[in-house]
């Protein structure tokens, strides 16, 4: 390595870190932001605010309605003795689902007679709907059992257990994905930015007349956002710690991998400083390019649930991958064996990029 | 305020945004990108989940069982496999998401009429898909041989969206995100890619007030935001063909409101960050991450925790994203939008507000 290379490796460390407000926002991206979501978002559907028109006023349907009042999945808000009422909080959105229980039902479960109960939704939000509908049929079955317990139970039964996450808390996966997220982030719109700079300053020409080639000047720019990409996985490895996510695979691993995703972003950010001509177009571009990327990863929608055009697209973003590597080496456990795909995906993604910018800067600068 | 002041200062800021080709093409590309993405990425429904099997009871009903699933369009079964351990490695490597075992003896107990217990292993790793793989995979099982009759029915009546269609609920909702997700950035970086390049000190030394300086650089950015928006609802009804339960006008008239929302976060960034760099990742904080997560788009807020409940109260997507399914799928009229409404108009004003006493106290 040439002494002009440290020379300027140095001098854009020093850049990078001497800028508070990035390194502030770059953080919160990686701590705050990374707590927030995982508090916050579920895609377990809870605390579904509930109406329930109890018509039957027995011993069985206060029961029901106990159960429904106990359960994590609703939260009863009013109970009323006519429909029409309940069926306004429902219009006026107070309320998401309805539950009428029909005059006569306790002496239907006694007798052993077929009956039925209503629920009414608001069908808005579909997701919200089904899985109100699924929930409420889960307390309904719970009562049933309690009240016929010698009700023949035959045919098919599915045992299931869930493995490397057996709650099936959604709070594991969402720290692990915001921290995939902020890393993607970061690693796009830094190494863009930085080059684009120097490109609309006109420092890039002094830069050039350096004694070091384009390709040391593209390790340099490179250098500092790889550099805090890993650092920055520390603080949050602390979180996932605090989230109680079990680290079941190596670290050494997990760092090494990690490099190579930021490689993929940087790869992708570069790409686009080699495009743009001033840093609002980078910066544009940046946000448009991680759209696509981040919503073809399969963090925020499952990939199985996206039309086969855009799960062929989705082995396009890096940040499907790295998902693949970061719940495997958290929660599964698994090596270098089984990563090696996910591993060859990523450096395949980054190199034709990098090679292709390489390309552009070097016919740009002749 | 001069209005030949304002208007020189528009024509210059218009014509910036029409010489910087890449900038106008993203402005007008990106919301149609992001809605076909969005109206087909986002979807809950999964189908062809991959399926290990290993049937180590080998009878004619374990087959018509495996046959249920493959015959299924909801499963893929990808390995027949003879063994639990290569099944169980199969989930780890995440071939598979989730492994069935039929147990030896499960004809044997059907034809008893005894309970045949079927194994399920899922993969917890991704909880969405083994939530929903959970439940289908119950379905199946629950309706094998023959769908039992449940002692107590729950039947359903579904108000808004009797289709239960995710995209009716999408769409309405990613008019408040899209909207979100451009124009504030575009405001921002125009304001302070003077402050950069070092332009904005002969703004500083011309005759221009703060506020003249910023009605002549919003008006621009905000009738983007406006074409984006009519396009993006346009392309809703024509493409997605989503219902319209209410009034057109009305959700114009709010579009309209919820602009200059947008635009005005933008100048608040704008008036709080130096550089561009820094006006974009705030930008990212304050507008597309909230919009995006703590709006109600996809997460539905009464499952949050109170203290994030609050939080998210204070970005504006949430509240315009309330009007705009109310008016699309519900056929809420004016007085019962006028809450939300009211309170964007307030949000807007205080946004508004403080900017421009932020940009006064820089001019000072």
């Amino acid at each position: 390595m040439s002494i002009a290379m440290i020379g300027l490796l140095r001098k854009e460390v020093i850049q990078f870190f001497r800028d508070r407000v990035i390194l502030v926002l770059i953080l919160w991206l990686y701590t705050v932001e990374a707590v927030f979501c995982t508090l916050a978002l579920s895609f377990d559907v809870e605390d579904v605010p509930l109406a329930i028109v109890d018509q039957d006023r027995s011993t069985i349907s206060r029961e029901l309605v106990q159960k429904f009042a106990l359960s994590e999945s609703f939260d009863l808000q009013y109970q009323e003795s006519a429909v029409s009422v309940a069926e306004t909080h429902l219009a006026h959105g107070k309320v998401t689902a309805i539950l009428v229980i029909p005059p006569g039902f306790e002496r239907s479960i006694r007798s052993s007679e077929q009956t039925t109960l209503q629920l009414l939704l608001d069908g808005t939000d579909s997701n919200i709907a089904a899985n109100s509908l699924y929930n409420a049929r889960g307390v309904l079955a719970r009562l049933v059992r309690e009240q016929l317990p010698f009700a023949a139970n035959t045919g098919a039964i599915a045992v299931t257990r869930v493995w490397y996450n057996p709650q099936l808390t959604t709070s594991s996966f969402m720290v692990l994905s915001m921290i995939a997220l902020a890393g993607m982030m970061v690693g796009v719109i830094h190494p863009a930015a930085s080059i684009v700079r120097e490109k609309e300053r006109g420092t890039l020409e002094q830069l050039l007349v350096a004694p070091i080639s384009t390709f040391q000047l593209f390790l340099a720019k490179i250098a500092p956002t790889m550099i805090i990409g890993l650092l920055a996985v520390f603080p949050s490895l602390l979180i996932v710690r605090a989230f109680d996510v079990p680290m079941r695979g190596s670290l050494a691993l997990f760092l090494i991998l990690t490099g190579f995703f930021l490689l993929s972003a940087v790869a992708l950010g570069v790409l686009i400083a080699a495009y743009s001509r001033t840093l609002q177009q980078a910066l544009l571009l940046s946000f448009f390019g991680l759209f696509p990327v981040m919503f073809l990863s399969g963090t925020l929608t499952p990939v199985e649930a996206m039309p086969d055009v855009l799960q062929a697209l989705s082995r396009l973003s890096p940040l499907r991958y790295y998902m693949d590597i970061i719940i495997g080496v958290f929660l599964k456990g698994v090596g270098w064996r089984d990563l090696w795909d996910e591993s060859l995906c990523l450096i395949a993604i980054a190199i034709p990029m990098l090679i292709l910018s390489l390309g552009i800067f070097r016919r740009r600068l002749q | 305020m001069n209005a030949r002041r304002i208007v020189a200062l528009l024509l210059k800021e218009t014509r910036e945004l029409v010489r910087d080709p890449v900038t106008l093409a993203l402005a007008v590309v990106m919301p149609l990108v992001m809605l076909f993405l969005f109206g087909y990425a986002i979807n809950m429904d999964v189908d062809e989940l991959a399926l290990g099997l290993y049937d180590q009871d080998n009878t004619p009903a374990s087959r018509a069982l495996v046959a249920r699933f493959a015959g299924s369009p909801y499963f893929d079964i990808i390995e027949y496999r003879h063994n639990t351990r290569d099944l169980d490695r199969s989930l780890q490597q995440s071939r598979i998401r989730a492994g069935i075992v039929i147990p030896p003896g499960f004809g044997r107990a059907l034809l008893r009429d005894q309970p045949a217990p079927v194994q399920v292993i899922v993969d917890g790793g991704y909880p969405m898909v083994a939530g929903l793989g959970m439940a289908y995979i119950d379905a199946v099982i629950a309706y094998f041989p023959a769908p039992r009759p449940e002692l107590v029915e729950m039947q359903t009546r579904v108000w808004y969206n009797p289709s239960l269609n995710s995209i009716n609920f999408v769409i309405p909702g990613l008019f408040a995100v899209i909207l979100m997700a451009f124009p504030p950035l575009l405001t921002t970086l125009a304001i302070v890619r003077e402050k950069e390049t070092g332009t904005v000190e002969q703004i500083y030394a011309s005759p221009l007030r703060s506020a003249e300086y910023v009605l002549g650089k919003l008006l621009p950015y905000a009738l983007v935001a406006f074409l984006e928006i009519l396009m993006v609802i346009l392309v809703g009804f024509v493409w997605f063909e989503i219902p319209i339960a209410g009034s057109l006008p009305l959700l114009f008239v709010a579009s309209l409101v919820y602009v200059f929302t947008t635009v005005g976060i933008g100048l608040l960034v704008s008036s709080l960050a130096r550089t561009q760099l820094a006006a974009m990742l705030i930008t990212l904080i304050v507008t597309l991450m909230p919009s995006f997560l703590f709006s109600g788009f996809l997460f539905p807020i009464f499952t949050m925790p109170y203290s994030l409940q609050l939080y998210s109260r204070l970005f504006p997507a949430g509240y315009f994203m309330e009007v705009s399914r109310g008016i699309l799928l519900k056929g809420l009229g004016v007085e019962a939008v006028l809450p939300n409404l009211l309170l964007l108009i307030g949000y807007t004003l205080v946004v508004f507000v403080f900017a421009v006493w932020r940009m006064k106290q820089k001019v000072a």
